[in-house]
């Protein structure tokens, strides 16, 4: 039990990092948005809603990585069936 | 398309983000209400427009969460795998269903679960933390001024259950679940109302995008309009965030219990 409870107090990094990419992610898609509205240009908006998107994915990315990094078998299981789930989601969309 | 205002559709995003934020949820439960019904958006470029909103939500009250300590990670990714298949499964039943039927059992869910949150709204799920209270391999601790609180998951079988529902309505009906998510862990599985909403904001983002790129690829987003939405929920949302921290829980609670009703009935309405 002291393992886990160890593990449980730790991710404190990994979770900076999500907020790191979260917020990365947020403002790229902010900025180009408000560009796009402004400047009228639809490649902007198209652009700015794509990186919002994929901002989820990327925190699932980040998230399975430092499971992995940490050695946390089960949760990184756990994180990678969301990555597939995430994943073919985007391959029905692409194959459309 | 009709061409709605950008101000309009900044002010409903803003609106939307701010309540979302402050509940935990993704805010798509009245986003896609107020651009039909209001707006007169077409329904499905609406539900598009909401799961992006519902993305940019839950990722920038996300990031406050986080920061608060508030999110918790592992019962958040374990809840995450029911979310996802519920998402799938509930995109395969919703050719199977009416439009009347999915109305009505959606008003139903929601008046059920506004009653059930409004009658625990007195109920604490937290203890005091002792050094001798273990919280589990999902539990956690949660600060409120000086003192921390320990809990445990419980039920957690209902929890994935929830998850499931909630994915599939996701799927269904193009929110975020959080309205059925946070009121379910909160009254089922003892998780603290702030960290219920805390660890659905950072669920929901997945939820709505597995569908996003979907819609996205029919071409059902409507450009100008999401980003406009969009533009509206990111400042409110992270407003919302922080402010939900100046909310007592109960009121959290109560707020929650008139949402879910408020909605609930507006959607019996729809389905009759």
């Amino acid at each position: 039990m002291s393992a886990g409870r160890a593990s449980l107090e730790r991710p404190v990094s990994l979770e900076r990092t999500i907020e790191v990419v979260l917020t990365a992610g947020l403002l790229a898609s902010a900025a180009l948005l408000l560009a796009g509205l402004t400047l009228h240009r639809p490649a902007l908006l198209k652009w700015g809603i794509l990186i919002l998107m994929s901002t989820p994915v990327a925190r699932v990315v980040v998230v399975t990585v430092g499971l992995l990094r940490e050695k946390d078998w089960l949760f990184a299981a756990v994180s990678l069936w969301i990555l597939a789930v995430l994943g073919s989601s985007l391959y029905l969309a692409s194959g459309r | 398309m009709t061409a709605v205002p950008a101000g309009l559709l900044l002010l409903t995003g803003a609106g939307t983000g701010l309540v979302g934020a402050l509940l935990g949820i993704g805010g798509g439960v009245f986003l896609v209400p107020i651009l039909t019904l209001v707006l007169g958006v077409p329904i499905r470029a609406a539900i598009a427009a909401s799961l992006i909103s519902v993305i940019a939500t839950a990722s920038a009250s996300a990031t406050v969460n986080l920061n608060r300590g508030l999110v918790n990670m592992r019962l958040g990714l374990v809840l995450e795998v029911a979310t996802s298949v519920g998402g799938l499964a509930g995109g395969i039943t919703a050719a199977h269903l009416t439009h009347r039927q999915l109305f009505l059992t959606f008003a139903a869910t929601l008046a059920v679960m506004g009653v059930l949150m409004a009658a625990r709204s007195r109920r604490r799920n937290v203890l005091p933390d002792s050094s001798a209270a273990e919280p589990g391999l999902l539990g956690g601790r949660l600060r409120e001024g000086s003192t921390t609180y320990m809990y445990r998951v419980k039920r957690l079988p209902v929890g994935l259950l929830a998850s499931l529902l909630a994915g599939a309505i996701s799927g269904l009906l193009g929110l975020g679940g959080g309205i059925v998510k946070v009121p379910f862990l909160n009254t089922f599985c003892g998780i603290p109302i702030r960290v219920a909403a805390a660890t659905s904001t950072f669920m929901i983002g997945v939820t709505a995008a597995a569908s996003a790129f979907i819609y996205f690829s029919r071409g059902d987003v409507v450009l100008p309009m999401a980003a406009a939405v969009c533009l509206g929920a990111l400042p409110a949302s992270l407003l919302g965030a922080h402010l939900s921290d100046r909310v007592q829980a109960r009121s959290l609670k109560i707020l929650m219990a008139v949402v879910l009703l408020a909605v609930g009935a507006r959607m019996a309405v729809a389905g009759l």
